[in-house]
Order: C-alpha cells, then structure tokens, then sequence
C-alpha cells in the first residue's frame, strides 16, 4: 500500500529550482532512504512532504495526516531549558497520549536514566536521541528523519539504526534522507539517489550496488569498534 | 483545551527556569518598595521639611507627600505593565521560533490562538503574583484591590498580545528586544508623561497603560474625570484589537514560511 508518493513534483525559490520533476513512491512499513549530497534537496522534499511548504508543481500524497507523522529535522526545536522528560510531556499533552509513553520514548531511546537533565546540558547525540523519542512518542504511521545519524558517533549511530529497525518492524513507514552511502545499504529497503534536483537511480540498495559492479571488500573500522563495544546505545 | 494546557505547561516550566524572565515579575514591585519605604525615611522627610518657606504649612505637606506615595508604587506598575512584559513576551516567543520549536509545536496542531492563550495564562498568572506585591505596597484593600487588580490584568493582557505580535514578526531574540523596546518605553513612561503635560494625556486617552494609570490615578489620588467602565472599556478594546493583529501576523507569517 502505497504510504508516500510524489509525482513530477517541482520547486524553485527564486532562481534556484531545487526539485525538477521529482517521481517516487514509498509502501507501507519499508525503510526508505534518500541518498544525494548537501543541496541536492532532500530537505525540501521532507518540508513538502511534511507540508512546511508547497510545491509548485506536480502531486503529492502522504497517507498520514500532520499529527500522525513523527519528525526529526535539521533542527531539532526542543525547548532547551526544560529536562529531557518534560520535554515530552508537552508533546504527550498534545497528543492526549497517557504519560507512560513519554516514559517508554525515553527507554526505547536510551535516555530514561537522563530524563531529569536539562536538554541544554545533553551532548549532541543525546539530543538526537531525544528528538527520535519525541517523534515516536505518538507512534507515528510515518517517521520522517532528516540526517538522523550526521554528527554522531559510530556506537550511537548504531543504536539508532537497531531502533529505527524496531519501528520498521512495528510497521511505521520510515523516511529518511542522509550522505551517508553505507548507512543507506545496511538500514533501507528502497533508496532514490537525488542529486541536482533530479532523481538519477532508484531501487534495493543491494541490487543498485550489484547493478553498477559497485560490491567492494573494505576494512571497516566502524564494525570492528562496534563489535569490540558490544553496540547499542548506553 | 489539551493544547492549551501543553503550552501552559511548557511555558509555566521554561518561566520557572528562566531567571531572566522571572527576574521581571520581581524587579519593579522591588523598585516600587524601595521608592516608596526608603524614601520616606524619617531623616530625609526632616531635610526636607527643614527647607520648606517659613510659614509652609508643613502637616498638609506631609498629608500631600503620604497620599502621593501609593501613586508612586501605581506608576511602577503601570511601567511594569506596559514596559516590562513586551519585550518579555517578545524574546519567549521569538526563542520559540529561533530554535524552530513553534515550528514543532505547530506541525503537531497547536493554533496560533492555543499558543497565544497558553503563554498568556503564564504571563497573567505570574503577574497576578506581581500585581498583588503592588497592591500591598500601595494599601489597597476590598475593592479598591480588586478594581487595581483588575485594570493590571487589563493593562497586562495588552502587552501580552502586543509582545507576542512583535515576537512573531521577529526572527530572534536581539532582534524581539531591538524592535519592542522603543514601543515599550514610550507605552510604560508615557503615563508618566501624560500626568505632567495634558495635550500628550489626550493623545494617549486611548491607550491601555494610560487608562490604566487613570484607574490607578482614580484609586489613589483622585480627581479623575474617566468613569471607571470607559477605562476598562478601552483597555479591552485595545486588547481585542491587539488581538486581531496577532492572529493576522501569526497566519501571515506561517504562510510565508
């Protein structure tokens, strides 16, 4: 069933036209990725999915209405004077959730033992963590993560990637866009390769690799760290 | 109501947190005491009694300078009021949208109304606090208390929605307390203007912390020719216009970004 799609759609501001006829489809329950470098727009098609703006051209549809999409975006917008637990409660409130969540969020993202920190004292990776928690806290039907692991480390990377498997699980359709090339192959079921505004490959990351002859043997430092730290999120 | 509730709370915990804010609700009841207790010091009252005219009727001049000291404390608070809250509104909303938070806060359902009306329900209810420390340092007790505590719910509710105009129409914090201060300045000192020169009390009549000055004046020292109803009536006219104005800037501002 079909969760995402976007249909020739097209975007400028002023003279930069950022989009140029961009086509996709995402199903329910798959991890899908877009992959391109900084400025090829994956940005501007999460805030017209996410309907921060409009297209000017083109159809797009999202099966989820706003308040059943979970968010995690360049910025993060949490209220930084405020603790980790409070900063979901007002989200729980929001939603009309029961206080439980807020404190299951923050057990599925690591941070329970934190939840009386001041988010202006968390490190950067807590902070990610922390808005993860609060885009799932309502079980969103679809996660929409922008660059969710830029900036952190190999270890909490890894555990984001175990959690945003779990969510996929759950059946919550997952939209993320990221640079990162190798987390694209170990995460997504589907990617779109974008790059000036255009898509130029889509498909199984695997079966892209296998396409272009694209399989390579390489001592990965990031595996060995995590297998030697056990991986997951502390 | 739910989101209502979710901003009173997120905005009555950053307040609790925030001691520059907090600092606001406390530094103009403080001057007010001060202006009002240290002043009237047995030796400074005696200095300047001792410089009097011969022949100066020196009880009536102490009656006069008694009665004129609850004044003093309604003049902080109307400074308070129409001063002190703009910019103070101003930067908590202007940090909202700084950090994108009210983008978050919105892209979840919240209402421009709900935003206003949750962060208002802080404001108003810590300035209950505030306007109660007034009213004790002027004397104002029964219905006097109740008329003053009224008019500087009135006064406060103008500043929240005009701060909150402001805040939206700003991309930061510097940038909130650049444009509202000069507005706040002229709003919180301008009653005090007003009291001195009467072509600058008619050009301010329609304005809420003149008005509300002019209920402060009715409650302390008298002689006022505005019937009580019509400052009223004008302070909530300026709050629901105020009102209008910031749901338009609100709208407008979100459909551009």
């Amino acid at each position: 069933m079909i969760s995402i799609s976007m249909k020739d759609v097209t975007k400028s501001f002023g003279e930069n036209n950022v989009l140029k006829g961009v086509t996709f489809d995402t199903h329910e329950g798959e991890i899908f990725g877009m992959l391109g470098p900084s400025g090829a727009g994956k940005t501007t098609i999460i805030n017209i999915l996410t309907k921060q703006f409009a297209a000017d051209g083109g159809e797009v549809y999202v099966s989820a209405s706003s308040n059943e999409m979970g968010l995690m975006l360049e910025h993060d917008g949490l209220f930084p004077r405020l603790n980790c637990l409070e900063n979901l409660i007002i989200f729980e409130k929001i939603y009309g959730i029961p206080h439980s969540r807020s404190i299951e969020a923050l057990e599925s993202v690591g941070l329970a033992k934190a939840h009386k920190t001041a988010v202006e004292k968390l490190s950067r990776g807590m902070r990610q963590r922390l808005v993860i928690a609060r885009a799932i806290l309502h079980k969103p039907k679809i996660l929409f993560l922008d660059e969710p692991t830029s900036a952190l480390d190999p270890l909490t990377a890894q555990g984001i990637y175990h959690l945003i498997k779990e969510l996929r699980g759950s059946g919550t359709t997952i939209f993320l866009t990221t640079h990162n090339m190798q987390e694209a192959v170990n995460l997504c079921d589907r990617v779109v390769m974008l790059h000036g505004g255009t898509i130029i490959e889509q498909g199984d990351p695997n079966e892209i690799c296998d396409r272009y002859s694209a399989v390579k043997t390489i001592k990965d430092l990031e595996a060995v760290f995590v297998q030697l730290t056990g991986g997951g999120l502390q | 109501m739910k989101h209502v509730n979710a901003i009173f709370y997120k905005q009555l915990k950053d307040t609790i947190k925030n001691p520059a804010v907090l600092m606001q609700f406390i530094i103009f009841p403080l001057l007010a005491f001060v202006l009002t207790f240290l002043m009237n010091m047995e030796r400074m009252t005696n200095d300047m009694l001792e410089a009097l005219p011969y022949g100066t009727d020196v009880d009536m001049v102490l009656a006069n300078m008694n009665a004129s000291m609850p004044n003093m404390t309604t003049m902080q608070a109307t400074v308070f009021a129409g001063m002190g809250l703009i910019p103070i509104v101003a930067s908590i909303i202007a940090e909202d949208i700084e950090k994108k938070s009210l983008r978050f806060l919105s892209m979840a359902g919240i209402r421009p109304t709900a935003y206003l009306v949750g962060i208002a329900g802080v404001i108003m209810f810590v300035s209950l606090f505030t306007s109660a420390a007034f009213s004790l340092i002027a004397g104002f007790t029964g219905l006097d208390f109740i008329i003053f505590t009224a008019a500087m719910m009135s006064g406060v509710a103008g500043s929240i929605v005009l701060g909150a105009t402001f805040g939206i129409m700003t991309r930061n914090q510097q940038a909130a307390a650049g444009i509202t201060m000069p507005i706040a300045l002229i709003l919180g000192f301008g009653p005090i203007m007003a009291q001195m020169n009467p072509s600058i009390a008619r050009f301010l009549h329609v304005v809420y912390t003149q008005q509300l000055n002019v209920v402060a004046d009715y409650l302390t020292i008298g002689g006022v020719d505005t019937p009580l109803w019509q400052s009223f009536g004008i302070m909530w006219a300026n709050v629901a216009l105020l009102g209008l104005l910031f749901v338009l800037v609100f709208r407008r501002k979100w459909s551009i970004e």
